[in-house]
């Protein structure tokens, strides 16, 4: 059974010899939800990895100086850190580097799926329906909102939503070789 | 997965496609925060929308060449007339070849579709209707990116011109990539 996320927040807090094991094991732990609300919020992978850092390492410091009240909340308090730091990241601020705090970050923290095959991409896109094509298109490649697509194509936002949720799980499909399977 | 309540695929899509309120947006986040589980599951929908918006439609405008451009992109323009059959070469030094399929009379035209197959084996491997085109230019803009690299490189680009109250037009093109 693995250590709670609370129980490695406290073992950091002590900076008993296992604190270091703590540390690595929280960054494991968290790297992939930072980076996706990175990528989700900054749109860049550059970026989002800058964020992964600067996030990982204002929380290590903060579970070291014990100053992470609700442990039990420590998802919420990463949550919190990333928001406010992306924050900083979109008005301009430097993202923070060099610390020897991130040597605790192990190589694999962060264990994102296999990227997608670009080639097999076009082929899956291609064998799409226009109408779902359009839409996939106009959300993703040239980030149009839902009302503006529905304008477009004389459709509601509703079905707008409704194609796209298909077209994203039939591209899936498609990318994973399995042609009825749920996505 | 073992959450008891996971994030529904539609909602994580919506999340993806930034469609949804800031609440919604806000409620995903603190669960996906909490969930080892739906992480992953967002991951594998976030690889795929990521793709989608890192990547380049097969026909693109004008208008979208020359943003690349100012953003930096090497491209290399190859002019292409109707019944042409060359060879490009897709150079180290391009971020992307640009296919000018002209010779096109697109004055009068409300529609463009698109088709890419095979020359050797006839396998469609691309097909777009209602494409950007440029009346002034008379032309269609093909985007080769390197990713093609791995489909066939013997490919018969096919245009159908429509215009009202008229059967369409054809053109093709047959375009010989070489990938350096």
């Amino acid at each position: 059974m693995p250590a709670p996320d609370s129980q490695l927040v406290r073992a950091i807090a002590t900076g008993a010899p296992e604190a270091r094991a703590a540390e690595a094991e929280l960054c494991r732990r968290f790297a992939p939800r930072i980076r996706l609300y990175g990528l989700r919020h900054l749109r860049d992978e550059d970026r989002a990895r800058d964020l992964v850092q600067s996030v990982l390492l204002a929380v290590l410091q903060a579970a070291r100086a014990g100053r992470i009240a609700d442990p039990e909340r420590v998802d919420r308090f990463m949550l919190g850190t990333s928001r406010n730091l992306a924050q900083r990241m979109r008005d301009g601020e430097p993202s923070n580097a060099g610390d020897e705090a991130l040597d605790a970050i192990p190589a694999d923290a962060d264990d994102r799926p296999a990227a997608v095959d670009l080639a097999a991409l076009v082929r899956c896109v291609g064998a799409l329906d226009d109408r779902s094509r359009q839409v996939v298109m106009l959300s993703f490649n040239e980030e149009r909102p839902s009302e503006e697509i529905a304008a477009r194509l004389a459709i509601s936002t509703a079905n707008v939503r409704v194609v796209r949720h298909r077209a994203v799980a039939a591209l899936r499909r498609c990318l994973d070789g399995r042609p009825e399977a749920d996505a | 997965m073992t959450c008891p309540h996971p994030i529904a695929w539609d909602t994580l899509v919506d999340y993806w496609a930034a469609d949804l309120d800031e609440a919604a947006t806000a409620d995903v986040e603190d669960h996906l925060f909490g969930c080892p589980d739906c992480t992953a599951a967002a991951a594998r929908v976030a690889a795929l929308t990521e793709a989608l918006r890192a990547a380049l439609p097969p026909v693109i405008s004008r208008a979208r060449i020359e943003q690349l451009r100012a953003r930096g992109a090497r491209i290399r323009e190859n002019t292409f007339s109707p019944g042409q059959r060359r060879e490009v070469l897709f150079a180290r030094d391009a971020d992307l070849l640009i296919h000018r399929l002209a010779g096109l009379d697109l004055t009068q035209a409300d529609r463009v579709d698109f088709r890419i197959t095979a020359e050797s084996t006839g396998e469609l491997i691309a097909a777009v209707d209602g494409v950007p085109f440029d009346p002034a230019e008379g032309a269609v803009f093909v985007a080769c990116q390197r990713h093609y690299g791995t489909l066939p490189a013997d490919t018969v680009m096919s245009l159908a011109v429509h215009r009202p109250g008229a059967s369409p037009a054809t053109a093709t093109y047959t375009i010989l990539h070489r990938f350096e």
